[in-house]
């Protein structure tokens, strides 16, 4: 594991996830779809932080969302998955600074997570016009992925710096 | 003494008088058309010295005033037989409470809400805004309240439409508008009707207004279904009221 987690502050700023999804910023929205604000805090920790520390962030993060949402679908299991495996991208591949990659990733980690709540939301019949479930989807995905340049590479700077420092 | 010898008047004098004859051809219209003409002219020239939009007022409102009354009376007695039938289950309180949360888009269409158990809300209580009925709680902390919205996709809820007196289910579709099931196959439903929480209703309050039938799919087996648009507006609301019991 990384030497993030042991930074109280910097863990602290996964507050603004819960935060943040509550708040729900009208103009951060795509007609009406908010951005997966747990992929944009997840991606640059996992990055910085290695799989274990990505994959523990991410339970930990599912299980506040989970809390905070209608019915039984969980975020979870896709939140530890893409924490395992962008934190194993940050440890063995090219470290991943350009806009158009992270921006890439966010999509597609928001695509997922999109997915599987969409299945769950569909196989217990909580779904029953898939079209709106594409829609919100897609928008999701979109918003999580054209924000993902701007404020992932922001936490990413910050967070290398200080996991520099520190190691 | 020759005397005067009367003459009827010729022709000529009579083609003369031309516009004398053509004055009482007027006349007789007016007659005939019970007036029109001179009243709205007489309407035209006095129009400055009508009435100022303050008596219309008064006349208004003492009108809504009229409507009031007849609807309060009629509330009353509507309480009353409900109570004499045993059906009317909902006879608590109302809890004004803020909304700190919105998401009506996205995979859950929720509110959270400012007020929760301390203040008497429970799951269940039914969620009033602006226009009529907008969700019920789904949960409840001591402090807050979680309403799950019509439009929210696990949402389902009996309905009535009273001009075709027909039952139906809004079931939420996870867009801005739920669709209305209905058990027959010939409803009579067509755009623009009303509809209302059921006067049988004993999970929420009896003939709340929820919504308004925007398109009917009679095309659909084994029952048609119908569009509704919700009259609250559920993503600009930022009070509501929850019917406690």
């Amino acid at each position: 594991m990384g030497v993030l987690h042991r930074q109280r502050w910097c863990g602290a700023t996964g507050l603004a996830v819960p935060l943040l999804t509550l708040a729900s910023p009208a103009f951060l929205k795509l007609t009406g779809v908010p951005p997966s604000w747990a992929v944009l805090w997840l991606l640059p920790w996992a990055l910085v932080d290695g799989p274990a520390s990505g994959a523990i962030a991410g339970l930990a993060l599912g299980l506040v969302l989970d809390g905070l949402h209608l019915g039984q679908a969980t975020e979870v299991p896709v939140l530890m998955l893409l924490g395992w495996w962008w934190g194993r991208m940050g440890r063995r591949g090219v470290p991943i600074e350009r806009s158009y990659n992270l921006g890439l990733l966010a999509l597609l980690g928001s695509l997922l997570l999109g997915a599987s709540v969409l299945l769950q939301l569909f196989w217990s019949g909580q779904m029953p016009l898939v079209e709106a479930g594409l829609h919100t989807l897609l928008a999701q995905s979109l918003i999580t992925g054209l924000l993902a340049p701007v404020l992932c590479s922001l936490l990413l700077l910050r967070w290398r710096r200080v996991a520099d420092l520190r190691s | 003494m020759p005397g005067r010898i009367l003459r009827v008047p010729g022709l000529r004098k009579v083609a003369e008088a031309w516009p004398w004859w053509l004055l009482l051809l007027a006349l007789v219209g007016v007659r005939l058309s019970k007036g029109a003409g001179f009243v709205d002219a007489y309407a035209l020239l006095t129009r400055p010295f009508w009435p100022g939009s303050a008596q219309s007022e008064w006349l208004r409102s003492a009108q809504q005033l009229e409507v009031q009354a007849g609807l309060q009376q009629l509330q009353r007695d509507n309480q009353r037989l409900r109570g004499m039938l045993q059906l009317d289950r909902s006879g608590g309180g109302r809890v004004a409470a803020a909304v700190i949360s919105r998401e009506p888009g996205g995979w859950w269409q929720q509110l959270e809400l400012g007020k929760g158990s301390l203040d008497g809300i429970r799951a269940g209580n039914p969620v009033l805004a602006p226009g009529g009925l907008i969700g019920r709680v789904s949960s409840v902390t001591p402090s807050t309240a979680r309403v799950q919205l019509l439009t929210d996709s696990g949402s389902r809820l009996g309905v009535w439409v009273a001009r075709v007196q027909r039952h139906g289910l809004l079931v939420g579709q996870g867009t801005a508008r739920p669709r209305l099931q209905f058990l027959e196959k010939d409803t009579g439903v067509r755009p623009g009707d009303v509809i209302t929480t059921s006067p049988a209703s004993t999970l929420v309050p009896p003939n709340l207004l929820v919504g308004v039938v925007q398109s009917v799919n009679e095309e659909l087996a084994p029952a048609p279904d119908a569009a509704v648009q919700l009259s609250a507006p559920v993503d600009a609301v930022d009070w509501v009221q929850v019917v406690t019991r």
